[in-house]
C-alpha cells in the first residue's frame, strides 16, 4: 500500500511537471501582448518595462521563477487584476468551485440513486419512463439554458431566491441544482442499469423465494452491488463538478475559479492561466490518486493492476 | 461506526466551506449598481477602462472635478479657476486649505507631484503616460532619460546574473555609454553590429558577450549608481513642482485650452505619501535592479497592512470601505470631505455580475438601483423601451465615442496580397460606398448616430467638425476605375478583420461593397487579443476600430492620426494634416485653432480617408426613477456625491 502511493505521489508529481511545462509553452507562444489591457497601443518601451518587471524578457528566467514560486506555493501577480496577486485570487474563488460542486455531487447522489432504484423496480411503468425522460432532458439540456429558466422562475417570476450574485444561504441551490442536473440524471441512468443486472440474478430470486419483503432485498441486498458502478463514476464526477463549474458561474454571477480558468485564457494573462491549470490538474491527480487508493483499499486483488 | 464518521467529517466540511465562502449578508447600501467586469485596477496611473475610472472619480479628486450634467471642469481639491499665465503655458494651483485625505491629513502639493510622477515613471506608468508627456513640459525628455537607463541597467543586470541577453537587450548595451567604455579599454570585446541590423546578428553577438571574463557586476554598479544619482535632479526639470505647502506649479510644453478637463482625469490624481512605505527598493535606492519605479500593487486595498502602510487613503467624497475579489466594492463617506455632510448616500455598493442579462433581472428585482451598461444581445430591444417611452427609467447616453474603420495605408502587400489601400482613392471609394444610416438604422437599430466625421459632433463646444463623405456609389465607381480597378476588376479579395462582436455590421459592410463596387471581400474574424496584434502590425486591409475620446477636445481623436503615433493604426502619414494639427498645437486664439483642426479633420474624413467613421455609439444605461441627481452623459462619468434616492 504504501509502496502504491508514493508511486503513484510520483507519478502524480511527473504529471503536474509536464502540464506546467505544456502551458507554460503554450503561454509564452501564444500570439498576443499579456500587458496590452485597452484599446491603446501600449508603446514597445513601456511593454518592454513590464516585461522585464516580471522577468519575462527572459523566458528560462520566467520560468524557473515561476516554478520556483509555484512550488512555494505563490502563484505571483496577474495582470488582468493587477491589483490582487493569483493567490488570492485562488483563495476567494477555489472554496465558492469546491463548494458549489460538493453540493451539486451531493444533489445527484441523493435525487439520481432513489430514482434510478425506482426505475428499475418500476420497469416499463410510467415512472421508469418519466425518469427516462428527466434523464434525456438532464443530459441534454445545457446548464445556461436550465440555469436561466430556473432563474427566471424562481429569481424574478416567484421571487424566492436572489437573482444571482453570492453572499448569503439563499445563493446557494440555484447554482448547485442546475449544476447537478447532468450528474444527477446520470447516476439516475448507471443506478437503474446496475439494479437492473442485479434484479435478475439468482441471489436476489432467492432472497425473494426465502421470504424477505422486496423491500428489503431491493435496498439491502441488490442495492449494495448496484451502486458499485455509480461509486466508480463519482471520482470523477466530483472532480469534474468541482473543475467545470464556469457556464454555471457565468450566468448566477457566483464567483467560483471557472471564470478566472476562461477569462485568464482569453485575456492572456500568464500568470493566471498557470496557476489555475495547476490548481485544477492538481486536483484532478488528487481525485484520481485517492479513487485509485479507495479501491486498491477496497479490493486489494487489484492493487497490482495500478 | 466509520461510514457515520466520514458523514459527519464531509458536513462539517461542506459546512465550514459554507462558512468561508460566504459572508454574512452587509445590509443593503443606500444605493447599488453594477459592474459586469469587475474592477481591473485601482491604481489610478495605471487603469484604461471607463468602470475603473468611475470608482476612481468617486474615491479621489484632482486639481478640478466634472460637472455633473455638462462633464465641464468645476472646482475640486484646488481652488477654482487656477492663475493662468499670459502665455496660457504656466498654471498656479491653490490647494484647498480645506482639502482633507480620508484619514484626515491635508491634501498638499506634494502628492499631487507624487501621484503625476507616478503616471510617468517607466514601472508604474500605464496607458496614459502620454497626457503627460504630449503636455508636460520636459516630461518627455525625462522619460526619455529614463527608458535609456532601464534598458541599460535592465542588460547589464541580466548579464551579470548570467543571462544571455535578448537582442532588442544587447541592442541596448551597445548603445549605452559604459560599454562604450569598455569597448574602448578591453580589446577582446566583438564589435557589436549596426543598431538597425537584423535580430539574428544582435543574438549571435550577444552569444558572445557570454562568453567573455568582464567583471559586469562593476559595470552595472557603476552604472546603477550614475543613474540613481542624476535621477530626482532630472526630474525637476518637468513641469511640475510643490513651489508651497499648497501652491502647485504647473509648466506645459505647449498651450492647452483643455488643460482643466484633463486635471479632472484619473491619471492626475494625487497620491497619498504613505504609499512610500510600500515602495520597492534595491541597496536603500527608491528604484529596483532594473531602474523601475515599483510600488506593492496591493496599495489601493482599504485592509491591506504591511509595512505600517495603513490601507488605502484617498481624497474624494468617498473612501473605499470594503472590495472583495470580483464580488463588491463598498463605498463609504469620507467624513473628512469638504462636502461630507450633504451627501446624501452614505453608502454605495458596486456589484459584479459577469453576466448582464442577470444584472439586468436584478435590476428588475430591486436589487440594483443603476445600471450604467446594458450591453446584452438584445440591445436593439432595449434601446426601443428607450427611445418610445415605454420605460421612462431606460436612457440611452450619446457618447464620445467613434465606431470606424480603419485602411491599412502602409503596407505594400498583405498576406502576400497587393494592398490596394494604399491608394487614397481606393479609400475614398471604398467610404463613398457605404450607406451608414442602414447599419445604424436597420442593422444594429441600436439608437447610435450616424458618424460622418471622427469627432462626435455637437459634442465640444466651438468646435464644429467638416460635413464628411455622403453615399455616392457613382463616384466611388468612378474612382475606383480612376485607380485602374474598373467595376473591381483586379482588385484582390479585400480583407476585413474584426472582433467576433462585429460580425452584424461587418457583414453589412461587406454586402454593400460586394453589391456596388463589384469586388470580393473576406471577413476575417479574431479573438480580440490577436485582433490587436494584427492591427498593431498592420497585418490587414480594413480594420475595425473604435475610439473614447477622454477630454474635451478635438485633439483627443485626431492626435491618433498624426504619424508614427502609437495609436496609429492605419499608418497614416499626411503631410498636410501634420502641418495643420502642429499648427493648431501652438495657434493661441481659439477661432483659428478650431477652423486649424476643423481643415486637419476634413483631410481625415473628406479627402486622404485613412479611416471610415461608422457610428458613435449610444449606450443604454438603467436609472431608477426614485434615484434623483445622475444623468445620462456623453463621458459616461457618473459621480454618485451628487445622488440622492426620494422613495
Amino acid at each position: 500500500m504504501t509502496t502504491l502511493l508514493v508511486r503513484r505521489l510520483l507519478l502524480g508529481a511527473m504529471t503536474i511537471g509536464c502540464i506546467y511545462t505544456i502551458t507554460f509553452t503554450m503561454v509564452i507562444t501564444i500570439p498576443g501582448n499579456p500587458f496590452q489591457q485597452s484599446q491603446r497601443n501600449m508603446p514597445p518601451e513601456a511593454e518592454q518595462a513590464l516585461r522585464v518587471r516580471y522577468s519575462m524578457d527572459n523566458d528560462w528566467l520566467y520560468f524557473w521563477e515561476f516554478l520556483d514560486g509555484a512550488i512555494h506555493l505563490d502563484f505571483g501577480p496577474t495582470f488582468t487584476y493587477s491589483d490582487w496577486t493569483c493567490n488570492q485570487i485562488i483563495a476567494e474563488a477555489l472554496p465558492v468551485s469546491i463548494l458549489i460542486g460538493l453540493l451539486a455531487i451531493l444533489i445527484a447522489v441523493m435525487i439520481g440513486v432513489p430514482v434510478g432504484v425506482l426505475a428499475a423496480v418500476k420497469r416499463g411503468g410510467w415512472f421508469d419512463f418519466a425518469s427516462l425522460a428527466f434523464v434525456l432532458l438532464g443530459i441534454s439540456l445545457p446548464t445556461f439554458v436550465a440555469g436561466t429558466a430556473l432563474l427566471i422562475v424562481f429569481g424574478v417570476y416567484l421571487p424566492i431566491t436572489p437573482v444571482g450574485g453570492w453572499g448569503t444561504l439563499a445563493h446557494l441551490p440555484l447554482p448547485a441544482i442546475t449544476l447537478s442536473l447532468p450528474f444527477t440524471a446520470y447516476i439516475a441512468r448507471l443506478t437503474r442499469v446496475g439494479m437492473l443486472d442485479v434484479l435478475g440474478s439468482e441471489f436476489v430470486r432467492a432472497a425473494l423465494a426465502k421470504g424477505l419483503s422486496p423491500r428489503t432485498v431491493v435496498w439491502k441486498h441488490a442495492f449494495k452491488v448496484a451502486f458499485l458502478p455509480v461509486l466508480s463514476y463519482l471520482g470523477p464526477a466530483t472532480a469534474q463538478a468541482m473543475t467545470g463549474s464556469f457556464v454555471v458561474e457565468k450566468v448566477f454571477g457566483v464567483p467560483g475559479l471557472g471564470q478566472h480558468f476562461v477569462n485568464a485564457a482569453l485575456n492572456l494573462d500568464p500568470g493566471l492561466i498557470m496557476a489555475t491549470v495547476l490548481v485544477y490538474s492538481t486536483l484532478l491527480v488528487l481525485f484520481n490518486t485517492v479513487i485509485d487508493l479507495l479501491y486498491a483499499w477496497l479490493d486489494p486483488r487489484i492493487t497490482g493492476a495500478l | 461506526m466509520i461510514r457515520n464518521l466520514l458523514l459527519v467529517c464531509a458536513l462539517l466540511f461542506v459546512s465550514s466551506l459554507s462558512i468561508y465562502s460566504l459572508s454574512s449578508g452587509d445590509s443593503r447600501a443606500d444605493f447599488a449598481y453594477v459592474n459586469p467586469s469587475g474592477i481591473h485596477t485601482l491604481d489610478p496611473v495605471r487603469m484604461s477602462w471607463t468602470p475603473d475610472f468611475r470608482i476612481a472619480l468617486n474615491i479621489w479628486e484632482g486639481l478640478t472635478t466634472s460637472d455633473p450634467v455638462t462633464t465641464e471642469p468645476i472646482d475640486g481639491a484646488a481652488l477654482f479657476p487656477p492663475d493662468v499665465s499670459s502665455d496660457r503655458l504656466t498654471y498656479k494651483f491653490t490647494i484647498r486649505d480645506d482639502a482633507r485625505w480620508s484619514n484626515g491629513d491635508s491634501v498638499v502639493a506634494a502628492d499631487f507631484v507624487r501621484g503625476w510622477r507616478r503616471g510617468l515613471e517607466p514601472g508604474t506608468a500605464g496607458d496614459y503616460q502620454f497626457l503627460f508627456t504630449d503636455h508636460l513640459a520636459g516630461a518627455r525628455e525625462y522619460l526619455t532619460w529614463r527608458r535609456a537607463g532601464v534598458a541599460e541597467l535592465t542588460s547589464l543586470s541580466r548579464i551579470r546574473d548570467g543571462w544571455t541577453l535578448t537582442p532588442d537587450q544587447a541592442r541596448a548595451l551597445a548603445r549605452c555609454p559604459t560599454f562604450s567604455q569598455i569597448h574602448a579599454t578591453a580589446d577582446s570585446i566583438p564589435e557589436p553590429p549596426a543598431q538597425d541590423a537584423a535580430d539574428l546578428a544582435w543574438q549571435r553577438f550577444a552569444d558572445k558577450l557570454d562568453g567573455l571574463s568582464i567583471d559586469w557586476n562593476a559595470c552595472y554598479e557603476a552604472a546603477f549608481a550614475a543613474h540613481i544619482s542624476e535621477m530626482d535632479q532630472r526630474f525637476t526639470k518637468v513641469g511640475v513642482r510643490a513651489s508651497g505647502k499648497r501652491e502647485l506649479t504647473v509648466r506645459l510644453a505647449r498651450p492647452c485650452p483643455y488643460f482643466l478637463d484633463i486635471t479632472a482625469f484619473p491619471t492626475l490624481l494625487p497620491c497619498h505619501e504613505s504609499i512610500e512605505r510600500l515602495r520597492e527598493r534595491y541597496r536603500k535606492a527608491p528604484i529596483t535592479a532594473e531602474g523601475l519605479v515599483v510600488y506593492d500593487p496591493q496599495w489601493t486595498k482599504p485592509d491591506y497592512r504591511r509595512n505600517g502602510y495603513p490601507g488605502l487613503i484617498s481624497n474624494g467624497p468617498y473612501r473605499l470601505a470594503d472590495w472583495r475579489f470580483k464580488r463588491r466594492a463598498r463605498l463609504g463617506v469620507n467624513r473628512f470631505h469638504r462636502t461630507a455632510d450633504a451627501i446624501a448616500c452614505r453608502t454605495v455598493d458596486m456589484v459584479v455580475y459577469d453576466n448582464v442579462s442577470a444584472a439586468i433581472m436584478a435590476y428588475e428585482a430591486g436589487d440594483l438601483d443603476f445600471l450604467p451598461t446594458m450591453d446584452v444581445p438584445y440591445d436593439h430591444e432595449i434601446a426601443r423601451l428607450a427611445q418610445s417611452g415605454a420605460r421612462p427609467d431606460f436612457h440611452l447616453c450619446q457618447t464620445f465615442a467613434t465606431y470606424f474603420l480603419s485602411f491599412n495605408c502602409v503596407s505594400a502587400t498583405v498576406g502576400g496580397k497587393p494592398n490596394p489601400f494604399i491608394d487614397p482613392r481606393v479609400r475614398r471609394a471604398f467610404s463613398l460606398a457605404v450607406d451608414k444610416a442602414k447599419i445604424v438604422n436597420n442593422v444594429l437599430k441600436r439608437g447610435d448616430r450616424v458618424a460622418r466625421s471622427f469627432v462626435p459632433a455637437g459634442t465640444i463646444a466651438g468646435y464644429e467638425p467638416p460635413i464628411g463623405l455622403r453615399r455616392d456609389v457613382p463616384e466611388a465607381r468612378r474612382l475606383l476605375a480612376e485607380a485602374g480597378y474598373e467595376d473591381g476588376r483586379g482588385l484582390p479579395p479585400i480583407e476585413l478583420l474584426y472582433v467576433t462582436a462585429d460580425e452584424r455590421i461587418c457583414q453589412a459592410l461587406a454586402r454593400m461593397w460586394e453589391r456596388d463596387l463589384g469586388v470580393r471581400v473576406e471577413l476575417r474574424s479574431k479573438e480580440s487579443k490577436t485582433f490587436a496584434e494584427d492591427k498593431a502590425n498592420h497585418r490587414y486591409m480594413i480594420a475595425r476600430g473604435n475610439w473614447y475620446g477622454d477630454y474635451h477636445d478635438p485633439t483627443t481623436f485626431l492626435d491618433c492620426l498624426i504619424t508614427g503615433n502609437g495609436n496609429n493604426d492605419s499608418g497614416y502619414s499626411g503631410a498636410a494634416y501634420d502641418v495643420l494639427m502642429s499648427r493648431a498645437s501652438t495657434a493661441a486664439d481659439p477661432t483659428e485653432r478650431a477652423e486649424l483642426l476643423q481643415g486637419a479633420e476634413r483631410i481625415l474624413v473628406e479627402e486622404d480617408c485613412p479611416i471610415l467613421p461608422i457610428l458613435h455609439y449610444a449606450q443604454p444605461i438603467a436609472i431608477k426613477p426614485y434615484v434623483k441627481g445622475l444623468h445620462a452623459n456623453a463621458r459616461l462619468r457618473f459621480p454618485f456625491c451628487y445622488v440622492s434616492i426620494e422613495r
